[in-house]
């Protein structure tokens, strides 16, 4: 907030020298014909506590604007003195060009990776990006493999319900965690405890009575229980999180929750001249914009595409690919809360501010069916958990060199299935164009459902490729 | 005309893009000592004019930290932490005698035997006393048991380290007036006593011979310090120039069979100052300590000379307190413009931005006309351009007090850093960290990590080992230490504020010098290091109706 004020301190006494970069972006006077793609900056506290049908349109509709803008310099792209590091990270000296597909700034708006079929979609191989750790000199910002991983862009269709799902997922892990501490406090003794939720487990814990948790045969999610499910690893935990990294990284516009004075002791980190580029209203607008983004649905086949496409999903079952590509998963609640809870600090958590933005995604995904105890069912054919997905005969997908955010480079996320069928290429490269080639090129933990595929006939995989083919996201 | 241009526009917006002092996260304190329990105060004549000092740990296995508070002339106290879990504070004082004690200026928390309980030894206008820990936070008096005599002196100030392959801690024990000697207390001051860990063939440690650190200056504060990095520890003391006659601070080596000072040849800058506390923290991680020495006047903050320190083994030090705002020294509220006069000092990341920050215990000494009365206790948060901004007045901890002894520590397992001041002749304050100030009350802040460490075999708390937490591009360093303060020390779960940073990378230099292999760690957590273990575990505080 102080650092508001001062720009609007700034704003009045601001002496204008034509042809200088000295940009205020908080400013909402931008005309429409002005450089800046952003004319009008969200004020979180317009969206805050429950928002009717046409509050929260009214801020996708601002969500979809930024989506789709091309950001210039006029709103702050560029970091010439900063990294794409998530935490932020000074340069030493400023890249000799601003634009890299290496390191960034690779992209000028959102839509222009995430588009594939529609915006809000996926990326070709054109569209990847390249992940590190943010250097302090750009000197190392290189496409050489054990300086960065190359990851192909991900299609955001379903993401709010993605999200709401790891929320409810992460509450039973950390309930089990509780529980078990509870009852070896009262036991005085070791206790194991199986964490599951939805179905999928997550390996066990051992719980201490003096309170310690050993965590060591916990599988698939970060140790502190928390259910990441963004990203092609399953190290972000909210769409929030993942837009203000990705703000920073592929735009260099930087948003003030994460690279403000608060956390950086400066109002310009990146020293581009322009403050308060990304307002946490913007960022809040981003979210709804994609928590609302459709489920993505079945295509409407042929009745030949249709019979191959049923033969198919048997098959899909019997090779028991739904062990993890789980077809669908159940969800207690269609209400999101923007900031969401699990966030920690430099991405906006409840408490922060005013009230949290809450909605109701049965506005925007009201097709989902229901299960006997009335919880949505989630189609998304995939477990929110990590897994080995190479192996010393099949390594292909096991192709990166660093690990990321302490998961291990053979451990990837179970890829959601829905929309498969319009989002290739495939694998976390995006460097296999069929449905054939990266099932082939599934090891590790999948390696048995894996074989058994190879083991089938053209006819079998040509079916199974009908019904993932099916998986779409409409136009 | 480009550069003409650039110039005029640095001029109109530099102003502008120069951030308000402190930009960052300032603490809201709520003082709640009665309503949590705590109902004590250290008090008495001259000889309590100093000292006031309160050890922090965890003495019945609940690793929720105790406290223990000199009196004075009145009896000290022992308080039973029963605080809920991120909430409420609660303390429920031990009724016991043994830890009811008189003319107590201070403790502080060690383990002398390596069994499972901390011990605390107690420092006395008189006999010293060692409480030996037996869990459930019952304690007996071991000095017999220990053979340590515990002398007679006026004892302010304790350090312990461990020497060598040791198993048991060399203790330190800084003395202040002798009292008995002609002309005190004007140039009278006692020597400060070293004592080395006897081990008998059967593995019992004593403490049955003390060596004389001769000459004592009037010690208020003694730390073990590992100044050059060569993991050997030296011993700081800091003098009271009141009643030392040629005195100066002093820095003695003591790992060979005699200790002896590091004088003028040796590098050694004489330094006069009312030195009341010490505290140590790597302020720019390069693995060299920065000091803190509380005085009547202004705080000095030294870092030490790395080029001679490393090259030539000189300790010598440059006065950085100026440039970096910590000087402190006069009230920053109130019309008083006298000298203020700094007791405890304690380096912590008090809001969880990676930056150390520096609390500062102020009080007159008592009725001292040419120093500030109204003299509130510090809170100076470390800034991103490496200076302090004092926030006390803000944080909500300036009252109108005496403060001297202090503990930093998280009382109610919440991440956020509580104070509990000791204040001469009124009540002990007790700071619950309520959150951080924003226009909509206390909000969350940066993430954090507690870290517990543990070895098996001797020196169980790992004092002295060094950690190293890498969040991103930034390297924080903290050193487990016993000694320093003012009359106040803790053992417990190390604190790092993590800032933005959701996942840490932690090495630990044991005690021995082995570093450990790296650790992945979650930020919000605490967690136990024990050694050789390939994974940290993680700890949960009980939940309020488990306990």
């Amino acid at each position: 907030m102080i650092a508001r004020r001062l720009i609007r301190v700034c704003t009045l006494g601001l002496i204008v020298i034509p042809g200088l970069q000295v940009v205020l972006a908080d400013n909402n006077i931008q005309p429409a014909w002005s450089d800046a793609a952003i004319h009008n900056h969200i004020e979180l506290n317009d969206y805050s506590g429950e928002l009717s049908k046409e509050k929260l349109d009214s801020l996708v509709r601002a969500g979809q604007s930024l989506f789709s803008a091309s950001f210039t310099s006029a709103d702050g792209v560029g970091r010439p003195m900063a990294t794409q590091a998530i935490i932020p990270t000074k340069r030493k000296r400023p890249p000799r060009s601003e634009f890299a597909r290496t390191a960034g700034l690779d992209a000028n708006a959102c839509v222009s990776c995430h588009h594939q079929p529609i915006a809000g979609g996926a990326g070709d191989f054109t569209a990847n990006v390249f992940v590190s750790e943010g250097f302090q000199l750009s000197d190392f910002d290189s496409t050489d493999p054990q300086f960065s991983n190359e990851r192909n862009t991900n299609h955001l269709f379903g993401a709010g319900l993605v999200e709401l799902l790891a929320r409810e997922m992460t509450t039973d892990l950390q309930q089990i965690r509780k529980d078990a501490l509870l009852e070896a406090r009262s036991k005085q003794e070791t206790v194991k405890k199986v964490m599951a939720s939805k179905g999928v487990t997550f390996g066990e814990i051992l719980a201490h009575p003096d309170g310690r948790i050993d965590t060591r045969n916990i599988k698939g999610v970060d140790h502190d229980l928390i259910v990441k499910p963004f990203s092609q690893k399953g190290v972000m935990t909210s769409l929030r999180q993942f837009t203000v990294n990705a703000l920073n990284h592929h735009h260099g516009m930087q948003a003030t929750e994460r690279f403000g004075a608060r956390w950086t002791g400066t109002d310009d980190h990146d020293e581009d001249s322009t403050l308060a580029e990304m307002t946490a209203g913007d960022v809040s607008a981003l979210v709804a914009y994609q928590a609302t983004l459709k489920v993505p649905s079945g295509k409407q086949l042929t009745p030949e595409w249709l019979a191959a496409s049923k033969r198919g999903s048997e098959l899909f079952d019997q090779l028991s690919c739904n062990s993890c590509h789980m077809r669908t998963l159940p969800l207690d609640s269609l209400t999101f809360t923007d900031p969401g809870p699990f966030d920690a600090a430099g991405t906006l958590r409840q408490g922060e501010s005013g009230k949290p933005a809450i909605y109701d995604l049965a506005h925007y995904l009201s097709t989902l069916e229901r299960n006997e105890q009335g919880q949505w069912l989630v189609p998304l054919f995939g477990d929110l958990k990590r897994h080995v997905i190479a192996d010393s005969q099949v390594s292909q997908l096991g192709n990166e060199l660093l690990s990321q955010r302490f998961v291990e480079r053979n451990e990837f996320m179970t890829a959601e299935l829905w929309g498969v069928g319009s989002t290739a290429p495939y694998g976390h490269r995006g460097d296999i164009t069929t449905l054939t080639e990266v099932i082939a090129a599934h090891g590790g933990d999948a390696r048995s459902a894996r074989d058994q595929y190879i083991e089938l006939n053209e006819s079998q995989r040509s079916d199974i490729n009908a019904f993932l083919k099916s998986l779409v996201i409409e136009p | 005309m480009k550069r003409i241009l650039l110039v005029a526009v640095m001029l109109t917006t530099l102003p502008c893009l120069a951030v308000s002092e402190m930009a960052g996260d300032v603490p809201l304190y709520q003082e709640q000592a009665i309503a949590a329990g705590i109902e004590h105060q250290y008090d008495g004549p001259w000889e309590n004019f100093v000292g006031g000092g309160v050890a922090t740990f965890d003495c019945n296995g609940d690793r929720l930290p105790e406290v223990f508070i000199a009196g004075g002339a009145n009896e000290s106290a022992l308080y039973i932490n029963r605080s809920e879990p991120a909430g409420k504070l609660s303390f429920v004082r031990d009724e016991s005698m043994v830890t009811r004690i008189k003319q107590v200026n201070g403790a502080y928390p060690i383990n002398l035997d390596n069994d499972e309980w901390i011990d605390l030894i107690v420092l006395r206008l008189g006999q010293n006393i060692l409480l030996k820990g037996r869990g459930d936070c019952q304690f007996t008096q071991a000095n017999a048991s220990f053979e340590f005599d515990g002398g007679a002196a006026w004892s302010t100030a304790f350090a312990a380290s461990f020497y060598g392959e040791d198993k048991y801690p060399t203790l330190a024990i800084g003395n202040y007036v002798d009292r008995s000697a002609p002309g005190s207390p004007w140039g009278t001051c006692s020597d400060n006593m070293l004592y080395r860990p006897q081990v008998s063939n059967n593995g019992k440690v004593t403490y049955s011979e003390a060596f004389a650190l001769s000459p004592g200056h009037c010690a208020l504060s003694i730390l073990f310090t590992d100044w050059n990095r060569s993991g050997i520890d030296s011993l700081r003391v800091t003098n009271d120039r009141q009643y030392h006659r040629g005195g100066e601070e002093q820095l003695w080596k003591v790992a060979d069979q005699y200790p002896r000072l590091y004088s003028r040849a040796d590098g050694w800058q004489s330094l006069v100052i009312w030195g009341m506390g010490i505290a140590e923290g790597d302020l720019n991680a390069d693995g060299f300590p920065e000091y803190a020495l509380t005085s009547m006047g202004d705080t000095k903050l030294q870092a030490v000379d790395v080029q001679q320190a490393v090259e030539e083994n000189r300790p010598a030090y440059e006065d950085i307190a100026f440039d970096r705002g910590a000087t402190a020294h006069r009230p920053y509220i109130g019309e008083d413009l006298k000298p203020s006069t700094g007791w405890h000092a304690e380096f912590s990341d008090v809001n969880n931005d990676t930056l150390l920050d520096l609390f500062i215990t102020k009080g007159n000494v008592e009725r001292m006309k040419d120093f500030a009365a109204f003299d509130p206790d510090n809170l100076l948060l470390g800034m991103h351009d490496g200076r302090f901004s004092e926030q006390g007045d803000t944080a909500g901890i300036a009252l109108d007090t005496r403060g001297r002894g202090a503990v930093v520590a998280d009382f109610n397992v919440d991440g956020l850093q509580d104070l509990l001041v000791v204040n001469r002749s009124a009540p002990v304050s007790l700071f619950r960290h309520m959150g951080f100030k924003s226009e909509y009350g206390p909000r969350v802040g940066g993430n954090w990590l507690g870290i517990e460490l543990n070895q098996k075999g001797g020196n169980r708390h790992a004092v002295g080992a060094r950690l190293s937490i890498k969040t991103g591009n930034v390297v924080q360093t903290r050193r487990v230490s016993v000694g320093g303060g003012h009359a106040s020390g803790k053992l417990g779960f190390i604190h790092a504020g993590l800032g933005v940073a959701e996942r840490a990378t932690v090495r630990v230099q044991w005690p021995d010098g082995e570093w450990s292999a790296a650790y992945r760690v979650f930020a919000n957590q605490f967690v136990v290091i024990t050694r050789g273990d390939e994974q940290v575990s993680y700890w949960y505080p009980p939940e309020p109706d488990s306990k």
